[in-house]
């Protein structure tokens, strides 16, 4: 376990004992992106293994990992933090006695009132800090991994809002002041490309696009991941599930459902992919129903390839 | 090797890649760290710093290459006239004798494997015009034109006969084939030597170009007397603008979001502080609008429709729902056009589905259309947003259904290039205007705008 990466080859080989095969390019541009305190936006299609990046980075360095699901209408009090009135009305409400004991000797106005500014911080601590992952990551007293899930479901303003803790890692509560981060923390976000980001996001970040994996990577994923998988079967999944990506599909089927479909197959003890072990489990692969109609008819009969002429019959056409 | 990088990075701001000042910056620091030894991670992190938008991705293969290239394939070097027998080499001088001196040079040279230096490529260049050329579509074109200039068909020919003529004079045939496929590997090193030269030198010239014209004379030329590749521009530019006018119109709903207090939701919403009024609600006022446009996009119309589109669509979110409707002739919905994330493609599918004829434009009959399929789409809270010129070719305007359309919808704004002077002839605009709660000339791309903010902003 390192906590920081030496160099992009051990980002790689330390990615990889957490069972998370990286490319050169992921391995790289993670490298960089430590090594510059940047934050890392990874995009791609659903299911490459945007937010697994994130935890195995979170466990090569042991660093514990946060993480914010962005949706439609995040906003700051479920983000950053929320103040929390009630248990700060709570407090004044069972503390009244005592405070009636302090300003109770007090002679003056004056001086109950010196007294109880020196009680003030009682009143205004993160003890009535509701704290939500980004000041969470803020202000953890170890370095953290912090994922901002699927940025792109968000609004633009959250965006916008981003904008400050991404760049100087500083908050600032009205209640208390700016708060500074104690360690930077390492920000991974990932987009699925739903809607543009914002330029001024996209600056201050690495960009990574990760895409479907080529076959030889796909296959060490099954093997590491899958471990009980016979490997000639392994390899007909993953060709089966390549081939299924480059037919015109309504939603590929991502890596993380060729897992699941590798599991499927372990499972029901399949020994090679015939048409019924593939009618069984399609509904693993492909979640649409015009999809797997569509997969059926094409991959479990493929069309008759026409037969040519022969030489003779063509002789008979030719005339002479 | 730094000003190699600002060579790239202005050659990819020249190719539309929005490349900012911190950004460079920044590429230079993972340059630093990473160090220019090996080749792949020097391309990563020139790519993950300067290149942030996938659909960049492949002009940043394309062009890197161009200016740390691979290396000209190596030819194939010795004279084939070393290892020759006596009689062989008698062969080949007799064969070569045929051609003429300039022809001969240039089939020795292949035959020897010399590359081009880099005095003949420029002189090349300089013959093909290749310092015009300023679009790496042009890199195919321009090799071809520096092949044809070196004469290479001429010497392709010449040494296809050449071995025929050898093979007729009894040389041995391994051996031919031996030279004709060095000579074959050292054409197309050539080529690629060529090629190299061309696509290096065209994104040299993108880097030295002066930066476009400004961008705001663009914005405040009229529609129809922009050129091609001012509208591509401006395509660029609708985009950045779009993104610039949701922010500002999504602040202005969340900020209108409160609407008159909400006794009942402030009571339930501050039991928690002892009853204590801390949170006020508000009722919500939905300011999303919901929006009917009726595009015309025959030939006149056809870019300031386009633009519309392209903006609604970049505005999807601050809307709550929008019909798209396209017409020439007769109406076609294009709602559907658009349900994937890529306006350009969605407008191009339209426009290649809705070719535009001749004087055949017909709003009367697509109102009729419209009356006939879709009047449902309009109802309360809705605008009717219509793009157009009202030139209807004499037909009939249909001024009946158009009024019971703005009764309906809850307010209807025109847009229309012309201003209200040039309303006459075969144009109805005079009669349909007073139906419109507002008519606004949208002759350029600002005033464009400045409906777009006018539509978003009144719901």
């Amino acid at each position: 376990m390192a906590d920081i990466f030496e160099s992009a080859k051990s980002v790689k080989t330390e990615l990889n004992k957490q069972k998370y095969i990286a490319s050169d390019e992921i391995a790289t541009i993670v490298y960089l992106a430590q090594r510059l305190g940047k934050p890392l936006l990874a995009e791609g299609p659903a299911g490459v293994g945007k937010t697994e990046l994130a935890k195995a980075i979170a466990s090569a360095t042991g660093r514990e990992l946060i993480r914010l699901q962005c949706y439609e209408g995040l906003d700051e009090s479920k983000a950053l933090y929320e103040w929390e009135y009630s248990k700060q009305l709570l407090y004044t409400q069972l503390l009244r006695d005592k405070l009636n004991d302090t300003l109770g000797k007090a002679e003056s106005l004056t001086e109950a009132a010196d007294r109880l500014a020196k009680e003030e911080d009682v009143f205004f601590s993160e003890r009535f800090l509701l704290m939500r992952p980004l000041l969470k990551a803020i202000l953890s007293e170890k370095p953290t991994v912090l994922l901002i899930d699927e940025i792109d479901r968000a609004d633009a303003e959250f965006e916008a809002f981003l904008l400050e803790v991404l760049s100087d890692f500083q908050v600032s509560v009205p209640e208390l002041g700016t708060l500074a981060a104690k360690h930077k923390p390492f920000v991974v976000l990932t987009s699925n490309n739903t809607r543009e980001l914002s330029e001024a996001l996209k600056r201050r970040c690495l960009y990574l696009f990760i895409d479907y994996p080529t076959l030889q990577e796909e296959l060490a994923v099954v093997h590491l991941k899958v471990p009980d998988l016979n490997p000639k079967l392994a390899q007909q999944a993953v060709e089966f599930v390549q081939r299924l990506r480059k037919a015109d599909m309504r939603k590929s089927p991502s890596i993380s459902e060729t897992l699941d479909w590798a599991n499927a197959l372990v499972a029901l003890n399949a020994s090679q992919l015939d048409k019924d072990i593939l009618e069984d489990t399609l509904s693993v692969l492909l979640k649409h129903e015009a999809d797997l109609q569509k997969a059926k008819r094409q991959m479990l009969n493929p069309p008759q390839p026409k037969q040519r002429p022969s030489m003779d019959d063509l002789a008979k056409f030719s005339g002479n | 090797m730094e000003s190699r990088i600002l060579q790239l990075i202005s050659a990819l701001r020249a190719s539309g890649v929005r490349v900012s000042l911190a950004e460079s910056a920044e590429a230079f620091s993972a340059v630093d760290l990473m160090g220019i030894q090996d080749r792949e991670s020097f391309r990563l992190s020139l790519r993950a710093t300067l290149i942030k938008d996938a659909k960049d991705l492949p002009t940043f293969d394309k062009l890197f290459p161009l200016f740390f290239g691979s290396g000209t394939p190596p030819m194939m070097g010795g004279d084939p006239s070393d290892n020759m027998t006596p009689e062989e080499a008698q062969m080949w001088a007799e064969a070569m004798k045929q051609y003429t001196e300039q022809l001969r040079q240039r089939m020795d040279r292949l035959m020897n494997g010399e590359p081009l230096t880099k005095s003949e490529l420029e002189a090349l260049g300089q013959l093909v015009g290749l310092n015009q050329a300023e679009n790496l579509q042009y890199q195919n074109w321009m090799t071809q034109r520096m092949m044809r200039a070196l004469a290479f068909p001429e010497v392709q020919k010449a040494l296809r006969e050449l071995m025929e003529q050898l093979q007729q004079m009894g040389m041995n045939r391994e051996r031919i084939d031996q030279i004709r496929q060095m000579v074959q590997q050292n054409l197309a090193a050539m080529q690629e030597q060529i090629r190299q030269f061309t696509g290096q030198r065209i994104a040299e010239n993108m880097s030295e170009r002066p930066r476009g014209e400004n961008i705001d004379a663009l914005m405040n030329r009229p529609f129809h007397a922009l050129s091609d590749a001012d509208k591509k521009l401006l395509q660029r530019e609708v985009k950045r603008l779009a993104a610039a006018l949701r922010t500002r119109i999504a602040l202005r709903q969340k900020r209108m979001k409160s609407g008159q207090m909400d006794p009942k939701a402030t009571i339930r919403a501050n039991l928690k502080y002892h009853g204590v009024p801390m949170e006020i609600r508000h009722k919500d006022r939905i300011k999303k609008p919901k929006i009917v446009v009726i595009c015309d996009v025959s030939t006149s119309m056809r870019f300031c429709s386009e633009l519309m589109l392209s903006f609604l669509f970049a505005l999807q979110g601050q809307v709550r729902k929008t019909h798209a409707f396209a017409f020439i002739d007769h109406l076609e919905s294009i709602s559907e056009d658009f349900t994937g994330s890529n306006a350009d493609e969605a407008i191009a599918s339209v426009l290649w589905r809705m070719p535009s004829g001749h004087y055949n434009t017909d709003l009367g009959w697509s109102l009729n259309d419209f009356q006939n399929e879709h009047m449902d789409t309009l109802n309360s809270g809705t605008t009717l947003l219509i793009v157009g010129d009202g030139r209807n070719n004499y037909n009939d305007p249909r001024l009946d259904i158009f009024s019971v359309m703005t009764r309906r919808a809850t307010r209807t704004i025109w847009l229309n290039p012309e201003p209200d002077y040039m309303w006459n002839g075969d144009s109805d605009m005079m009669k349909y205007a007073p139906f419109c709660n507002n008519v606004l000339k949208v002759g350029n791309l600002r005033e464009l705008v400045n409906a777009v903010d006018e539509l978003m902003s009144n719901p």
